[in-house]
């Protein structure tokens, strides 16, 4: 971490306005290169697209499709209410579980099997018990979402520090303010890494939900032009996910950074669990 | 022996409460058309290993399916680890792949599938290579914050002693970073199983992901209830292998991350 905090913003920032520029270039020479633009399509028709896309350019033969603002709105729509969701329900499971034994004991079988088995084998299932609609969206992206954040919680919680944990004791601290003064602060950055991981998770299950279940959304838009072999306008709605997932996935890690100086705790500096 | 005891206990407690409830669920709706109740599914998975024809279908898939998952997180390990070990000792191979990595990895691995799809069409290809780019930055990761958590004391120590840059990395820093690339091997199998059931859920032809998808498809919900199941075990048997591989390449050291599973 040293090494890395001595380099100077502005020189990271230049290196990487660089090795984007030898991306960009290397895209565009290599598209050219294979002359095939169903396997690879230039940076420069892709942003073409993107732009016909925002314009309502609908190109042949995927007439009837959402325009672009709705279906970035819907998606979006569909990873908040998920992810909120999921916060809601998993923060305080994880700090039930991560404050009492017995919890843990009930709890954990369930956890440690969604952590070996990928829950994404339901969504063939649920697409009959739930249907296609919002609701449904909404649901895969909680469920694959919930677990993430319930772990990361319970891992804050059952890890604040003896120390803090026993200074509260023996000054006689209730166990609400226990747990609202001493526990919620001190576990608050594993839970805030937990809500970003957690982030990935409901993105990835937002877009899921859309392609496997209803069809609509960004989702649904990148394979209907999948199935049209429209590659470019393909291109351009990969790129605006891929664009939501760095926007929304980096943004809270630089804050994280900055807000929570204090304390590196070790899925900052190691930067994973799944 | 009694902690192992109160495990079992607790992890049968578990079982059969999950197969009651969803027992009652079953009952509850009583619509075999949305949800299908543990018996039909215990059947249906019996009749996945005795009736000769869906045997060799599974037999087929499954083959599929592991070979596309082992592929997949070979290559993403071949190319990962030693990328992650070199980002963490070079700074300037750091600046320039850390921006990238972050960004490939937060991309969504469904973006990926249709670009494969153009790429190599609807085949276990494709799933390799999605399991692959999914894999491989989670694996980078984990190598590159090992890698960057070695004390320098240790560096230093050997390079006062006069060892190679060669020697640092083979007898410092890779057994230094060993507990953390076991880590990063880890959450890489099971992204890369993700992957692999992914992608097979969005072609629906190929592996057992496919064979699910057109189950449910074709309203067997039965015989999807029971590929799960197959599925199920099938990732906890690669994730207990992998914990087992853990705890040999680091009896020396247990990372608070291999402790806490």
């Amino acid at each position: 971490m040293a090494s890395s905090r001595a380099v100077p913003f502005s020189l990271r920032l230049a290196i990487f306005c660089a090795s984007l520029g030898v991306f960009i270039l290397l895209w565009e020479v290599a598209s050219i290169a294979t002359g095939n633009s169903l396997i690879l399509v230039g940076p420069v028709s892709v942003l073409k697209a993107m732009v016909g896309l925002f314009q309502n350019h609908i190109p042949q033969g995927a007439l009837g499709l959402q325009s672009a603002d709705a279906a970035i709105l819907q998606t979006l729509a569909t990873i908040v209410f998920g992810f909120g969701l999921a916060c809601i329900v998993g923060i305080p499971v994880g700090i039930v579980t991560g404050r009492w034994k017995a919890a843990e004991a009930i709890f954990d079988p369930w956890l440690n099997a969604t952590y070996s088995i990928p829950i994404v084998v339901l969504i063939p299932m649920l697409y009959f018990a739930v249907g296609a609609d919002f609701f449904a969206e909404v649901f895969v992206t909680f469920l694959l979402t919930v677990f993430t954040i319930i772990v990361n919680t319970q891992n804050g919680v059952k890890y604040v520090s003896n120390a803090l944990a026993e200074v509260g004791k023996s000054f006689g601290a209730s166990e609400s303010q226990y747990i609202a003064k001493i526990i919620l602060p001190a576990s608050l950055p594993d839970i805030v890494s937990g809500m970003r991981i957690g982030m990935g998770r409901a993105i990835l299950g937002a877009i899921l939900a859309e392609v496997l279940m209803s069809g609509t959304g960004l989702g649904g838009m990148m394979m209907t032009f999948q199935a049209l072999l429209n590659t470019p306008y393909m291109m351009a709605v990969v790129l605006l996910i891929a664009l939501i997932g760095v926007g929304v996935l980096q943004l809270p890690k630089f804050l994280e950074r900055r807000l929570f100086r204090w304390k590196e705790t070790e899925s900052i500096s190691r930067e994973m669990r799944r | 022996m009694s902690a192992s005891r109160l495990r079992y206990v607790a992890l049968s407690g578990t079982l059969v409460a999950f197969v009651v409830i969803w027992w009652g669920i079953a009952l509850a709706v009583n619509n075999p058309r949305e949800i299908v109740g543990p018996v039909e599914t215990g059947t249906a998975f019996i009749q996945l290993f005795t009736d000769p024809p869906l045997t060799w279908l599974l037999a087929g898939a499954l083959q599929v399916t592991v070979t596309s998952i082992l592929l997949g997180f070979s290559l993403a390990a071949v190319v990962g680890v030693p990328l992650g070990l070199l980002m963490g000792r070079y700074l300037i191979v750091d600046l320039f792949f850390d921006p990238w990595v972050n960004i490939w990895y937060s991309i969504p691995a469904i973006a990926f599938v249709p670009l494969t799809m153009n790429w190599t069409g609807v085949s276990s290809t494709s799933s390799i290579a999605i399991a692959f780019l999914i894999a491989v930055f989670t694996i980078m990761i984990n190598v590159y914050g090992g890698v960057k958590n070695i004390s320098g004391s240790l560096v230093e120590s050997a390079r006062a002693y006069g060892a190679s840059q060669t020697q640092v990395m083979t007898k410092i820093i890779f057994p230094a970073s060993l507990p953390n690339i076991m880590v990063g091997l880890r959450l890489g199998i099971s992204r890369a199983i993700e992957g692999v059931i992914i992608a097979e859920m969005v072609f629906s032809v190929v592996g057992i992901g496919g064979l699910m998808d057109s189950a449910a498809d074709n309203l067997q919900l039965a015989l999807s209830g029971a590929l799960i199941v197959v599925l199920a075990i099938i990732s906890l048997a690669f994730a207990e292998i992998t914990k087992y591989a853990t705890r040999r390449a680091v009896v020396w050291k247990e990372s608070q991350a291999l402790i806490r599973e």
